[in-house]
């Protein structure tokens, strides 16, 4: 199990990198977490009442899920190229999915008035290992809201075998540079400058990785970028076997 | 079907899912346990908003079981750490062992990222569902349904389960599998453990194959290669457990396996250092720590053992699954540290915490042990004389562990005829267990006997064999009515030796099976299956004979057209 990580020449040293900026996000959040946490356990009765109380709770939980996420990209991290990370594929209903992944981005799209669409077949059964697929469906919707006008849509189909996921928006599209960091993702041909200078190369990143996990009849899950689709905005594009 | 899902769930939207989801959660009661107060804040708002009315919280897991106790809740959110004191896992182990939780009730494992425990396949008690944080009402609620939704859907199938019938489970599994593509892998992978523990491995092994053929799962690997091992063939099985681990090195549970895959090939170094490598993936398990210490015990690692028993008690203190076995363990390595004092300390503590004459007396022989192997070599022989006269007192003998530690420390103080009566004892038992007969002739080594043990290894087990050949032999020659009486002296003299107790069943069901049922004959095979379940559980050979045993029960309707279950010649010698 140790011989993996010689094979990789630059693999070390990005991992470094990430390692480090993770490990000064997650001391940034912390302090956040704590300040935020702090104020809302010395609330008294009265401050309990005040309208910004929730709101606050409710920036704590946003703090939080930004410290799980950082978590969970730092156990796919560990080493790179071979995710360390427990991965448990399920038969699911893909109604259940999509009901998740919209409970989880809802607050964030109420908050900016964007409208989420969904298309699917809600009895249609997958399988595929939840947890992690919600986290990358989640993460596409979060990318998508830097990118839309007003509405978002997804759409779940099958597609030649495959199960196919569209996270579209009615934007004006992706840079050219975010549609090549996705192709450099999927190839592994990482040692170009886009994958690390581009912000969004972590979670696409993270997004190949999880797809590819995802393994059939001698078939890989995969993830693209592209622009159109059916709002006109960018696609954000997951293929499972 | 185009869905337009309004950005923010309306509480009567999320009210309308649950009634699709056709089960009330509003009405249910609920306990939160999280060691944050601003996590248990958020978790009622959410509960909350999903309509619930009745919630109570607990901030540690002690909290958490007064309440349990106390309180029947039908939702338990727990999170996995909590800080000081028991953790999630062992409220849910306690909860288990304790019948705290309803087969209703429904139990979610609360954690801040998924968790190598949720797909390791090892715990034995597992939640009904993992969540991992943050938990918006979303997520809960269809959790909430899919867990409400398996639990009806295996109701019957867990009733069948309880009650030991387990071709009627496997059949149930069957029923719902044609109505079930959701839950049909989980349904292939319990009608393969139904088949497993009703005695069926071929039938098992159909299943497990049918579901490879579609899918690579750790567990249906992992349960081809148990099949592979328990038919004795040991380098196959670890072949397939060590590939499991290659593919996916988070299922522990494949570890276990190997480790006893290696133990009954006599590679006790290799079964070691795989529990260590387990221990360090999944340190919190009172059971792998106590095995781990016991094998570096055996291979006089003293560092390695000692931080596994010390382990092994430290988690050991907030879980139900705590045992007295570390202690023993913890004062031996003390012992062999020259630290006479802290062992007899542990001792103590042993004693304080865990109550029973088996405990007193494996005490007794530990701290003979550990006077010898500190070098007070009067006080190890007064406590060898004390237990030698207890030994001549009483002719129950203990189980078979204590009897080898027994007979090690009486020749270790100089003692002779009471160690190598009960290492015969022990043989004749176990007369076909090799692995155990090689440690039998490591002691009689040890005691520079080497020589005289092998010979007497020899006349015992020669003694067993005649025992339960002779046995076979009529019973194969039609002499049913001799057989069933000569298997009676036979268990009289060797009261746990597996193989003469299954054939003494097999052998009282043939003279059933051949004049027809009998009170006294089917109360007889009933007790000496009883009696082999309890020295050693799960044997598939008990399966099956009891299955054959209940076929032989009078009906009163006529019986079913099942295929009659023939004479099981795999008794034979």
């Amino acid at each position: 199990m140790e011989d993996q990580a010689e094979d990789r020449e630059g693999a070390h040293e990005l991992f470094l990198f990430l390692a480090s900026t993770a490990h000064d996000m997650k001391n940034s959040i912390s302090v956040l977490t704590g300040t935020l946490e702090g104020l809302l356990a010395g609330a008294d009765d009265k401050d309990v009442n005040h309208p910004a109380y929730p709101q606050m709770a409710q920036m704590l939980y946003q703090t939080k899920r930004l410290n799980d996420n950082l978590i969970q990209l730092l156990a796919l991290y560990k080493q790179v190229g071979k995710p360390e990370y427990p991965f448990d594929p399920r038969p699911q209903h893909i109604g259940e999915l999509v009901q998740q992944v919209a409970s989880q981005a809802k607050v964030l799209l109420a908050s900016k008035n964007i409208t989420l669409k969904a298309d699917f077949q809600s009895e249609m059964v997958w399988t595929f290992d939840e947890d992690l697929i919600i986290g990358m469906l989640t993460q596409a919707i979060n990318n998508a809201v830097r990118y839309t006008h007003d509405t978002i849509r997804i759409a779940v189909e099958e597609n030649e075998g495959y199960l196919e996921i569209r996270v579209e928006d009615n934007g004006a599209g992706f840079p050219q540079s975010m549609i090549d960091a996705g192709t450099s993702a999927m190839t592994g041909i990482t040692s170009g400058v886009n994958f690390m200078t581009n912000s969004s190369g972590l979670g696409l990143y993270f997004a190949s990785e999880v797809a590819k996990m995802h393994k059939y009849r001698q078939r890989n899950g995969s993830i693209r970028l592209e622009n159109g689709g059916q709002l006109g905005g960018g696609a954000f594009i997951v293929r499972l076997p | 079907m185009s869905h337009a899902l309004n950005s923010a769930l309306h509480p009567a939207a999320v009210a309308a899912a649950a009634a699709a989801g056709s089960i009330d959660w509003t009405e249910k009661r609920y306990l939160i346990v999280d060691d944050f107060v601003g996590i248990r804040q958020l978790l009622r708002e959410t509960l909350r908003n999903l309509g619930a009315k009745h919630f109570d919280q607990a901030a540690s897991g002690g909290e958490a079981m007064i309440m349990l106790v106390k309180t029947h809740y039908d939702v338990v959110l727990c999170d996995f750490n909590l800080g000081d004191g028991k953790n999630g896992q062992q409220v849910l182990e306690e909860c288990r062992i304790r019948n705290l939780l309803t087969p209703s009730s429904v139990f979610l494992m609360v954690s801040a990222e998924k968790s190598v425990e949720s797909v390791m396949g090892a715990a034995e008690h597992q939640p009904d569902a993992y969540i991992i944080k943050p938990i918006t009402e979303g997520v809960l609620l269809t959790r909430l349904n899919r867990v409400w939704q398996k639990k009806q859907v295996f109701r019957e199938i867990d009733q069948a389960f309880v009650e030991k019938d387990y071709l009627r489970a496997a059949k149930l599994c069957d029923g719902q599998i044609v109505n079930n593509k959701l839950h049909e892998i989980d349904l292939l992978r319990m009608k393969a453990t139904l088949l497993l523990k009703a005695g069926e491995p071929q039938k098992a092994r159909a299943v497990y194959e049918q579901v490879l053929d579609d899918r690579d799962y750790n567990w249906a690997r992992t349960g081809l290669a148990k099949i592979r091992m328990n038919n004795g063939d040991h380098e196959a099985a670890r072949q397939m457990f060590q590939g499991v681990i290659a593919e996916n090195r988070f299922y522990i549970d494949a570890y276990d396996q190997l480790a006893t895959a290696y133990q009954l090939m006599g590679k006790l170094e290799e079964s070691c250092d795989v529990l260590e490598k387990a221990t360090k993936l999944s340190p919190n398990s009172v059971v792998r720590q106590r095995r781990l210490g016991l094998a570096a015990l055996k291979l006089g690692n003293i560092p390695l053992a000692e931080r596994a028993f010390r382990k092994c008690i430290a988690i050991g203190e907030y879980s139900v699954m705590k045992t007295v076995d570390a202690y023993f363990g913890l004062a031996r390595i003390c012992g062999q540290k020259n630290d006479a004092k802290e062992a007899l300390q542990v001792l103590a503590m042993a004693q304080r915490e865990f109550t029973g004459d088996m405990v007193q007396l494996r005490a007794k022989i530990t701290e003979g042990l550990v006077y010898h192997e500190s070098g007070d070599y009067r006080r190890a022989r007064k406590t060898g004389d004390e237990l030698e006269e207890m030994l001549n007192d009483d002719p129950e003998r203990p189980d078979t562990p204590t009897c080898m530690e027994l007979a090690t420390l009486l020749f270790a103080v100089g003692v002779k005829d009471a160690p190598v009566d009960l290492l015969c004892y022990v043989i004749k038992n176990n007369h076909d267990n090799m692995v155990l007969l090689d440690e039998v002739q490591e002691i009689f080594e040890k005691a520079r006997m080497g020589e005289e043990g092998a010979e007497l290894i020899k006349s015992a087990r020669k003694e067993a064999a005649d025992m339960m050949n002779k046995g076979v032999l009529l019973w194969k020659t039609g002499k049913l009515g001799e057989a069933v009486a000569w298997m009676r002296t036979a268990r009289e003299a060797l009261p746990n030796n597996m193989r003469i107790l299954f054939n003494s069943a097999q052998i009282l069901i043939s003279h059933m099976q051949q004049n027809g049922y009998n009170r006294d004959l089917m109360d007889e095979a009933n007790g000496v299956l009883m009696h082999v379940d309890n020295i050693a559980p799960g044997q598939q050979r008990f399966a099956q004979l009891i299955e054959q045993l209940a076929l032989l029960m009078p009906r009163k309707d006529p019986p079913p057209d099942e295929e009659n279950a023939g004479v099981n010649e795999e008794g034979g010698e």
